[in-house]
């Protein structure tokens, strides 16, 4: 008896821990979903101390990748270079064509007084380290806070977009890849041809190599080899940059990147940022009515005494005085009547 | 040597033997997250943390804690970036199941051995991958997590010989002495 009951007392002490800590995992991933960034502090103190370590390592590594990559490589190079070849002479041409537009787009702009581009800073940066995990994807660079690396900037190779700063140290970012779970792009695609219309869509990762299209629109058609780039919505992200070329997938729609983030060595973080809009201000010469060639509108009246009952719906409103002066025939164009749609 | 050195040298050895899995969980994880990718990103990372888990859990689970393995599981979530408490979590989650089938586990040998901690793996990975399915209510590609558990149990292999052989040296004979 009394061996039994200690066998039940210490299968309890033995067996409480591990409730309470299961209970604290569970409040932890909770904790996580309240509040994403629980661990960025810890995580980038511990990236910023291991810095000089990754630099060191990243070159022998490189080298090994490279090597192993290479060897494969061997048995297709002759082939490789010919369609280099070919497609370096088309890229000539359309490389003047892009400049003989270049010229048309920056003449357009002059005549129309277009509103210039918002400058871009750019930050060059060395990738020290990249991480492939189940459920991240992601590469860090030797730039951090101390070269005024934000999170939420572009991150650019020379052949395209390859991310997002996700978070930034002193010395070291983190670049979520736009392969990755958690990255939303806000993207523009442009027709192959240029005969359709420009469509807006999301381009949201899921850990494959080409990341979704989710277009805002019900019914839309997709092309293979329509060009993808930032659209710049939400002002976080300059338009225009380039990221893809759609491909079909069945039913969805997916982007072959033109970046290859497993490759990249110096990559280029974009600090955009859109300028605050300007409102004009409201001195009585520059109001709406008077850049119309109207008169301006006389001061308020006081109002009398008595307040009036407020109007039912549906009653006319009272006429309002009119100011002073000849109105134009633009002017006396009626507004909408209360009631006119019965 | 007086009784005193005696007892201080004993008081050390009980605490390099009580540190000793939780360094080795440890020193797995920085070193199975460390930012560096080989063959171009496609071999995903083992969960080195894991493997000393396992073992001192069979071994000498008064060793090997819920806190120690939840204390490895923090790490592998600050570590390896993705949505907090993932691995604890699912480390925890092994750790139960381990303790209440000890007897299963442990009775086994050579590539039972193996697919023992397979068994163990694949509740991690499973734990981990459901998790983050209902963290971001959507079922990420099988791929990489079936990779990363095919990785981890080849590594077990030399890993289990490594931590066998410290456990050996310096935690079984200086334990067995108290």
């Amino acid at each position: 008896m009394s061996n039994n009951s200690w066998k039940i007392a210490r299968r309890s002490n033995a067996q409480l821990p591990l409730v309470i800590v299961l209970a604290l995992a569970v409040v932890l991933v909770l904790l996580g979903k309240a509040q994403s960034g629980l661990f960025d502090r810890a995580r980038m103190r511990i990236t910023d101390w291991m810095a000089p370590t990754l630099e060191s390592v990243h070159a022998p590594i490189q080298a090994f990748n490279r090597w192993v990559a290479s060897a494969d490589e061997l048995f297709v190079v002759y082939r490789e270079n010919l369609e280099l070849k070919d497609e370096n002479a088309r890229l000539k041409q359309w490389r003047n064509v892009a400049v003989v537009m270049q010229d048309r787009v920056r003449h357009y702009q002059q005549m129309l007084h277009a509103v210039p581009d918002p400058d871009i800073n750019s930050v060059l940066a060395r990738v020290i380290g990249r991480a492939s995990r189940p459920f991240l994807q992601t590469m860090i660079l030797d730039a951090g806070e101390s070269r005024a690396v934000k999170p939420g900037e572009a991150v650019v190779d020379s052949r395209g977009m390859i991310g997002r700063i996700y978070l930034a140290g002193d010395h070291t970012s983190w670049v979520i890849l736009l392969t990755d779970l958690n990255s939303r792009i806000p993207v523009t695609i442009a027709s192959a041809d240029g005969k359709t219309a420009t469509l807006q869509a999301i381009m949201t990762g899921d850990n494959t190599a080409m990341p979704l299209l989710d277009t805002l629109q019900q019914v839309v058609t997709l092309h293979a080899g329509d060009q993808v780039v930032s659209s710049g919505d939400g002002g976080l992200l300059p338009p225009g940059l380039a990221i893809g070329t759609v491909v079909g997938d069945g039913d969805t729609a997916r982007v072959a990147l033109l970046a290859d983030p497993a490759s990249s060595e110096d990559v280029e973080v974009l600090g955009f940022r859109k300028p605050a809009e300007v409102l004009p201000a409201t001195t009585q010469n520059q109001l709406p009515a008077v850049a119309a060639g109207l008169p301006p509108a006389a001061p308020p009246q006081p109002a009398p005494a008595p307040a009036a009952a407020p109007a039912k719906p549906g009653t006319p409103l009272p006429q309002m005085p009119r100011p002073a002066g000849n109105v134009s025939a633009q002017a006396q164009v009626p507004g909408p009547v209360p009631g006119g749609n019965e | 040597m007086g009784a005193q050195d005696r007892a201080r040298l004993m008081m050390g050895a009980r605490l390099l033997s009580a540190l000793l899995p939780v360094t080795c969980g440890l020193l797995g994880v920085l070193i199975s997250n460390l930012p560096v990718t080989l063959f171009g990103g496609l071999v995903p990372p083992p969960l080195l943390g894991f493997i000393p888990i396992y073992f001192w859990c069979l071994v000498r689970p008064d060793l090997m804690t819920p806190a120690v393995a939840f204390a490895i599981g923090i790490l592998q979530d600050v570590m390896s970036g993705g949505p907090p408490g993932i691995w604890t979590l699912s480390f925890v989650v092994a750790y139960a199941v381990i303790q209440r089938q000890r007897d299963a586990f442990a009775g086994l040998a050579g590539v039972a051995a193996v697919l023992g901690f397979a068994t163990a793996a694949l509740i991690v990975c499973a734990t981990a991958y459901f998790t983050t399915a209902v963290y971001y209510w959507h079922m990420s590609p099988l791929g990489p997590i079936v990779g990363e558990l095919a990785i981890t149990v080849l590594f077990y292999i030399p890993g289990a010989f490594v931590i066998g052989s410290l456990h050996r040296q310096l935690v079984g004979p200086l334990r067995s002495d108290f």
